[in-house]
């Protein structure tokens, strides 16, 4: 049995009065890859926060384990349509962000969080984007270094918010292999969020599936069934595999086959 | 030209050093303000400043006039932090409402500001920079310290929450009060400064210096080098021109400012092309 990081126990959340979600009841353990999937508005975001701390849960619990006698740090990946970025900070200065909590105040970074800031980028295959502004580059590029961010903050859990949105085919193909290759690596525990379901689909091994008032967490082969996203979605939905691959197909999908 | 230096630095060390500091500080600060898309919010804090100047002129608000418009700015900036973060009311919009009735309660008081007449007051308002005092000169000093020393000390705190406050309070950094730290150090400054050399210079170094380092710089820190140096050039080439010209000093100060920047966006647009 793996160490539990986080645990919901029938967690209501929303904002002021407004409850969003309720009932929400899980654990996610150390090593796990889980997806977070559902439409826009459906409170991804805000089960997405209440698992990084950042709002309380109106009702309920929320466990975070311990590792090491400490609380799990979490390497989070923001939305990077959400980073407005005027100052032509480099990718450089963007993942040394990473580094400033384990800095504490006032203390400059020293060449310790360099080397690490390096074998970040390093590691996101992103070294040589070190010296370009952050706000130049490829939405692809920009993701790497985000995610380098997280990792210079040594996290046991990275938290990912939507990572392949707006992005081409092959980049969004890049990002999602770049994921499941640091969580095979690194036995990185990771939590991506997506409305994307096919994305998710065929990269993490439990899916939870955020709909308005509805909440359902699983192994995938569990959660993508015809009959459950045809019921959850309130119209036809198949799942089938295509050389190996879930793909989820909607309305009169079957019509084309 | 030399000569004019040394008249300035002989006969008004006060405005010549003064209006240097202003430049160097509002400059830096502005990168920040500029960065943040809160422009307008420098321009209202100015207006701000400035009616908490007013007040002190009026028999129920007995401060001196410092302390009034830094007490009416921090004010502000404190009920402005829990204002901007609502949804109901866009962000320019409660900008904009604070600014037009601070300059509308302004010229209001000011009629009723029976202590000293209208044109005094309207002096003290507009900042004449060549009659600053040695009191404000020191408190200037006090604000400059103090307002620089906090930003360079918790520089990459300032720029993380600026740059993504979001990620910054999952690593533990409560984003809302070192923005609202930033806010309350930026209104201060406005505020000195504004009594000092008047709301014109005080929005025009917030602005066009960082601009201008913007358009010629590529790094972060020459960005804000270049722009205090901008913040510090522009007084001492505005002064000489408005003593050899024998024109107001705050306006040729500012348009120094414009020039620098005219420059830079067109030796941007030749760099691009």
């Amino acid at each position: 049995m793996q160490q539990p990081l986080i645990e919901f126990d029938n967690v209501a959340l929303g904002y002021g009065k407004r409850v969003i979600q309720q009932g929400i009841t899980f654990t996610i353990c150390q090593g796990e890859y889980l997806g977070l999937v559902g439409p826009n508005g459906a409170g991804k975001t805000t089960i997405l926060r209440a698992i990084l701390g950042t709002i309380s849960p109106l009702q309920g619990q929320i466990r975070l384990g311990s590792l090491r006698g400490s609380l799990p740090r979490f390497g989070y990946v923001p939305q990077r349509e959400t980073l407005d970025a005027v100052l032509p900070y480099s990718a450089e200065e963007v993942v040394m962000m990473g580094r400033y909590r384990s800095l504490g105040l006032i203390r400059r970074p020293g060449s310790g969080d360099q080397a690490i800031v390096g074998k970040s980028l390093d590691h996101v295959d992103a070294l040589n984007l070190r010296g370009f502004p952050f706000k130049d580059l490829s939405g692809g590029q920009k993701q790497r270094v985000l995610i380098a961010r997280a990792l210079a903050m040594h996290p046991d859990l990275l938290v990912l918010d939507e990572p392949t949105n707006g992005m081409d085919l092959s980049s969004r193909l890049a990002i999602l292999d770049l994921i499941s290759r640091l969580h095979r690596e690194t036995s990185l525990t990771v939590i991506m969020v997506s409305h994307l379901l096919d994305d998710v689909a065929n990269h993490v091994k439990r899916l939870a599936v955020v709909e308005p008032g509805l909440f359902q967490i699983g192994n995938v082969e569990e959660i993508l069934t015809d009959a459950n996203l045809s019921s959850m979605y309130g119209m036809p939905v198949e799942v089938t595999k295509v050389r190996g691959r879930t793909v989820i197909l909607s309305g009169g999908g079957k019509e084309h086959d | 030209m030399i000569e004019i230096v040394v008249l300035l630095v002989r006969e008004f060390p006060f405005a010549f050093f003064g209006s240097m500091m202003v430049g160097m500080l509002c400059a830096f600060v502005g990168v920040t303000i500029v960065a943040k898309r809160v422009v307008f919010l420098g321009a209202v804090l100015t207006q701000v400043s400035v009616l908490g100047l007013t007040l002190t002129f009026l028999p129920f608000f007995p401060l001196p006039h410092t302390i009034g418009s830094l007490l009416v700015t921090l004010v502000t900036v404190m009920i402005l932090s829990q204002l901007l973060t609502g949804k109901k009311i866009p962000r320019d919009a409660v900008l904009g409402v604070v600014f037009a009735s601070s300059v509308a309660f302004r010229i209001l008081f000011m009629q009723k500001a029976a202590r000293v007449d209208v044109a005094e007051v309207e002096n003290l308002l507009r900042g004449d920079i060549l009659f600053v005092t040695p009191d404000l000169f020191y408190v200037m000093v006090g604000a400059f310290v103090i307002v620089l020393g906090a930003n360079l000390l918790f520089f990459k705190e300032f720029a993380y929450v600026a740059f993504d406050s979001e990620t910054a309070a999952t690593q533990g950094f409560h984003s809302r009060a070192w923005d609202l730290a930033f806010y309350l150090l930026a209104g201060g400054a406005i505020a000195v400064a504004t009594h000092m050399v008047g709301d014109l210079l005080v929005f025009g170094f917030l602005v066009l210096p960082p601009v201008a380092a913007m358009l010629l710089m590529r790094s972060v820190k020459m960005i804000f080098l270049l722009s205090v140096i901008i913040g510090v050039v522009s007084p001492v080439i505005g002064l000489i021109l408005a003593f050899h010209f024998d024109v107001p000093s705050s306006p040729a100060i500012v348009a120094v400012s414009f020039l620098i920047l005219a420059f830079a966006w067109v030796a941007n647009l030749v760099r691009t092309r």
